[in-house]
């Protein structure tokens, strides 16, 4: 994908008009483009554009809302042809809010990036008790496991579903962590695999961890 | 020439809070929440009870002064008083747990309902009948804050935070209407809380710098807040959370007499682009410094603020539930080694 045509994905993902992103991806189908290429040049190479602008401060985030949301919208646009193609994702990731928090921009934030970035995200909303982390362990197999939590003492929580999911499996997810309050010494002290600061730091991290550091 | 010596609380706040003399130390204050745990356990009350009792509103905030040694006393501990007056369900939370609103039931500007008799309503009386009981206590040594949500902060309560700030982009008129109307409830409880004893009112109002640009708090909000501050009348103080370096002078344009800021504006550089014409409330770090941090950690970021000239000292927000009480001392203690650094005052 030229330069010109990722410029295209940009201006689409930035447009309020959900009909600019729905009509470049029916484009790019007609024209016989991959859809591996349209996904991951395409939706992800702009979306990639926009955390980085979001990371610098040029942009805020509504224009990340827009983005999602138009990204979402085109997804679902070329699912059909994703799954003739038999298209694996970036890495599978469950993130949720832990139990006694109810906060959840933080977290669909992350699952907008993550899910920008190409990842399978499973999102368990908020609220989440440590039994149900185990279980959509056990069950999906994530690569990583994403745990947020705003408040002092449902960060206390973070650290129990971190020691139950170290204890349950013999090869663990990586457990990555955010909100507020947290630190990276916190999360060192918990035992976390990383921390992120913000949702675009989130995925880097992600990426770090799986590709990186070889998990993949 | 740094006026009368000692000074007492409320002089102290109401000179920092108009920039105008030193006295012999800088005051602290707290526009917005510096009830921790340990200071419910100190003085046996508790939330959720406290957010909806105005006895226990005031007792409890009254802590803020009596034990902690702040010259402010600000009874309204959440940001959901109007919320629950305004038809959202209110989850009322816990010691370790601030309320939070849990339906946002309004998603086009015919679906605000702002009930006629809102200074009635439950959540909103109990603030006021706080800053009275205080007022008779207190109002005569101590400096009473009121705090009322700005329009913003209620659109987040209404609609939901990501709608509302969708909607900045995908449909600006709906966002000025949802301000328009909304500003009325923080006007009329503004009054209010001034009527019943407030010296000062803040505008809490989350239109943060973490979430929008500078340009949406331009378009948007300050043409709202400057028609607030007129209406108002009283003194007023802004909180806006995230690192708003970069818009600081829309919020004197806005009138404000103070602004409220985090830690994230460095004190000195703010200093300098307000130029004394607004006052500056802050700005010590809650995440790293008062809620992890050491007294020694307090005492340094609080030198470095009153030695950039801040005009009140005071946390960056509303300290998390866990921070500990000598961290909150340590504050006051920085304060009273006056404006020089420690061994020469």
């Amino acid at each position: 994908m030229t330069e010109e045509e990722l410029k295209r994905f940009y201006l689409a993902l930035r447009d309020t008009n959900l009909s600019t992103t729905e009509d470049l991806i029916k484009e790019y189908i007609e024209n016989q483009v991959s859809p591996i290429s349209i996904l991951n040049e395409g939706l992800i190479g702009a979306m990639g554009i926009i955390g980085q602008e979001f990371k610098a401060s040029q942009i805020w985030v509504p224009a990340v809302l827009l983005a999602a949301r138009n990204m979402n919208k085109g997804i679902e646009i070329l699912k059909p042809e994703l799954l003739k193609n038999n298209v694996e994702s970036r890495g599978k990731f469950v993130i949720g809010t832990v139990k006694g928090d109810i906060h959840d921009i933080g977290k669909n934030l992350v699952t907008m990036m993550m899910t920008g970035a190409g990842y399978q995200v499973i999102d368990l909303g908020i609220d989440v008790p440590k039994e149900k982390f185990l279980e959509i362990i056990s069950k999906d197999h994530p690569d990583i496991v994403g745990l947020s939590a705003l408040l002092t003492t449902t960060m206390l929580e973070m650290k129990d579903v971190i020691k139950n999911i170290k204890q349950t499996f013999p090869n663990p997810p990586k457990v990555i962590v955010g909100g507020a309050l947290v630190t990276q010494k916190f999360a060192d002290e918990i035992e976390a695999d990383g921390y992120g600061e913000d949702a675009v730091r989130a995925v880097e991290l992600a990426n770090r961890i799986l590709f990186l550091e070889g998990k993949k | 020439m740094t006026g009368p010596k000692p000074s007492t609380p409320k002089r102290r706040f109401l000179s920092g809070l108009f920039g105008g003399r030193k006295g012999d130390r800088i005051s602290v204050g707290n526009p917005t929440s510096i009830i921790s745990v340990e200071l419910m356990e100190k003085t046996g009350i508790f939330f959720p009870d406290a957010h909806l009792d105005s006895q226990k509103m005031a007792e409890l905030s009254a802590a803020g002064y009596e034990i902690l040694g702040f010259d402010s006393i600000m009874p309204e501990f959440s940001v959901q008083q109007e919320a629950e007056a305004l038809g959202c369900m209110v989850d009322w939370g816990s010691p370790t747990m601030m309320p939070d609103a849990k339906t946002h039931p309004a998603k086009e500007v015919e679906q605000l309902k702002i009930p006629e008799n809102l200074l009635e309503k439950p959540s909103i009386k109990v603030v006021l009948k706080a800053l009275e009981l205080l007022r008779s206590h207190y109002g005569d040594h101590v400096a009473l804050i009121g705090k009322v949500m700005g329009p913003w902060t209620l659109s987040y309560h209404m609609a939901g935070v990501q709608d509302f700030l969708l909607w900045t982009l995908t449909d600006p008129d709906k966002v000025r209407h949802f301000l328009d109307r909304l500003k009325e409830v923080t006007i009329a409880f503004a009054k209010a809380q001034l009527q019943a004893g407030a010296d000062v009112v803040v505008i809490a109002d989350h239109a943060t710098g973490d979430l929008v640009s500078p340009k949406t708090y331009q378009d948007f909000l300050l043409p709202v807040h400057q028609e607030i501050n007129q209406r108002i009348g009283g003194p007023t103080i802004l909180h806006l959370c995230g690192n708003c370096s970069d818009r600081l002078r829309l919020f004197v344009e806005a009138s404000f007499d103070a602004y409220h800021f985090e830690w994230q504006v460095d004190a000195r550089m703010a200093v300098q682009v307000v130029n004394r014409e607004m006052s500056l409330i802050g700005n010590i770090d809650n995440k790293n410094v008062l809620f992890r941090g050491t007294p020694e950690d307090v005492y340094k970021q609080a030198r470095y603020s009153i030695e950039a000239g801040v005009d009140v000292l005071a946390p960056e927000c509303a300290v998390p539930l866990q921070t500990p009480l000598e961290n909150l001392k340590a504050i006051v203690e920085a304060a009273k080694q006056g404006y020089s650094s420690r061994g020469n005052s």
